[in-house]
């Protein structure tokens, strides 16, 4: 006999508001359906209602650990249609800005991921990471979470003195050689937890069109820094890492290997940044009629924003936001089928759920 | 079907598109309108897209001027080339827009209909909804239609 278990709205698996309602027999999870829309904000209705400065304050509140990334996408949206290109010193700074987020947003989902394992020793080593990195965020742009690096034409702060910066990211990249990535990849409790369970097919990623680590856990390779680059990341080597297991343990380790990437990006952006300006200055903008769109590898996968404008009118007519956990959401129906009713928040949290990305 | 055989044969290289039949503005590869494609329609593109493996993206909806009804947009990707395909609906203040669903054909278009659908009150045949974003009560086209905003 099947039963239904409803989980959440209230925090069923990460302090965001969503729903899961399961279909069980046993303990066995047959089938569920996602419940999203309880913190609906209207961002994209609002946008409409802001100027071309004000709008860059709004959407940096889309997303609460993605915020440099979504000004970075709305400023390279708004700079296609004023026609103004950032100097190559900005381009390079938006590299280390956002590399620092993908960095302190990877860590602290594995922090979360380690807690629901129950893995609490974990748990504080991983936010004690992250502070480190938060430090550093705080030391560049003031502020630890909406950091107001982004204009039109660049970025809003320099980084003063790049090379001082090179010594944590390797002592970053030591920590998680030495401490996180072979607890995650050998404890008993970290893989009896992970391994099998959630699993995305390869075919089913597809279909769902995921994005991000988990198409990336899936077997599919694909990352816009590589394939579509944008500010300074055609100048960068590195590489994407692919794991084709799908499940949860290989959702971690893609997002673990990324961190060594991310570090040896910053590497290369910090000691090659170029000297000369980081944005273009009091240069009078203006916007053309028309639609521009720009795409971001965020840290959950792809963004992307279309920002439409009529010539002469100080707000945009449309801003339209596409992330990631938006198209990644729904694979978890997929996932938790066949699945054990007490892994499924692990699995939820897997995907790296932002709800408020999803209810902007 | 020129235009999308044009992307079957070159969209999973990166070679470049026929520019007679691509025009890239904002950002975007554009299919142009000519009279081999004009009548394409949306369930046309999104067969053609799944055939060459392209990876839907999102619909972008806009409300036009005055009663001349909503534009469409919708976005595939194709190793890292962003295509777009543009569709205009009829649908003046308190009609019915309709355009037909992908759902069935591209999975991936799920949530952004229903979203577009609460959002504009753009209906896609073909298919059923279940709220998204909105609770009971709220009236679709709330959030960013003119005539229902207001």
């Amino acid at each position: 006999m099947s039963y239904e278990i409803p989980m959440g709205p209230y925090h069923p698996a990460l302090e965001e508001p969503y729903k899961l309602d399961m279909v069980c027999v046993g303990e066995t999870v047959q089938d569920a359906k996602l419940h999203i829309g309880f913190n609906f904000r209207g961002i994209e209705h609002l946008a409409e209602t802001r100027n071309y400065i004000q709008v860059i304050a709004l959407m940096e509140r889309v997303c609460g650990i993605c915020s440099f990334i979504h000004t970075l996408t709305l400023c390279q949206a708004m700079e296609e249609l004023t026609g103004v290109t950032p100097p190559p010193r900005a381009q390079y700074i938006r590299v280390v800005m956002g590399e620092l987020e993908r960095l302190h947003s990877h860590v602290l989902w594995a922090g979360i991921a380690a807690k629901l394992m129950g893995f609490k020793t974990m748990f504080m080593t991983c936010f004690a990471l992250r502070e480190k990195v938060m430090d550093v965020l705080q030391a560049i742009s003031g502020n630890r979470v909406n950091y107001s690096m982004n204009c039109i034409g660049g970025v809003n702060r320099d980084v003063e003195n790049p090379l001082a910066l090179v010594e944590m990211v390797n002592e970053l990249e030591r920590e998680m050689v030495r401490t996180i990535i072979p607890i995650f990849t050998t404890s008993s409790t970290a893989r009896s937890r992970c391994a099998g369970i959630g699993v995305l097919t390869h075919e089913k990623a597809i279909a769902c069109g995921v994005v991000g680590p988990v198409a990336r856990s899936s077997g599919i390779a694909q990352d816009l820094r590589r394939d579509a680059p944008y500010a300074a990341y055609g100048e960068m080597e590195f590489d994407v890492p692919v794991e084709q297991g799908g499940d949860v343990r290989a959702r971690l380790l893609v997002r673990a290997l990324e961190i060594m990437e991310s570090c040896r990006i910053l590497r290369q952006a910090l000691s090659g940044m170029p000297h000369g300006e980081i944005n273009i200055g009091d240069t009078k903008l203006n916007f053309r009629t028309g639609t521009a769109t720009s795409r971001v590898e965020a840290p959950r996968g792809e963004v992307m924003y279309s920002v439409s404008w009529k010539e002469g009118s100080r707000n945009p007519s449309r801003v339209h936001v596409r992330t990631p956990t938006f198209v990644n959401m729904p694979s978890v129906r997929w996932m938790v089928q066949g699945a054990r009713l007490a892994d499924t928040p692990l699995i939820q949290a897997s995907v790296d759920p932002c709800y408020s990305c999803t209810d902007r | 079907m020129t235009v999308l055989e044009n992307v079957t044969k070159n969209g999973t290289a990166r070679e470049p598109l026929n520019l007679d039949q691509w025009s890239l503005e904002g950002g975007v590869w554009w299919m142009k309108r000519s009279d081999d494609n004009e009548s394409v329609s949306v369930r046309e593109v999104a067969t053609a897209m799944s055939a060459i493996g392209a990876r839907f993206i999102t619909i972008t909806a806009y409300q036009l001027p005055g009663a001349e009804g909503f534009r469409l947009e919708y976005h595939w990707d194709v190793e890292g080339r962003l295509l777009g395909f543009s569709f205009n609906i009829a649908g003046a203040a308190n009609d019915g827009a309709n355009i037909e669903s992908i759902v069935d054909i591209c999975e991936a278009a799920d949530w952004i209909e229903r979203e577009v659908h609460e959002g504009f009150g753009i209906n896609f045949t073909g298919r059923e909804y279940e709220p998204l974003l909105l609770r009971e009560g709220d009236t679709p086209g709330m959030n960013l239609r003119d005539e229902v905003k207001k």
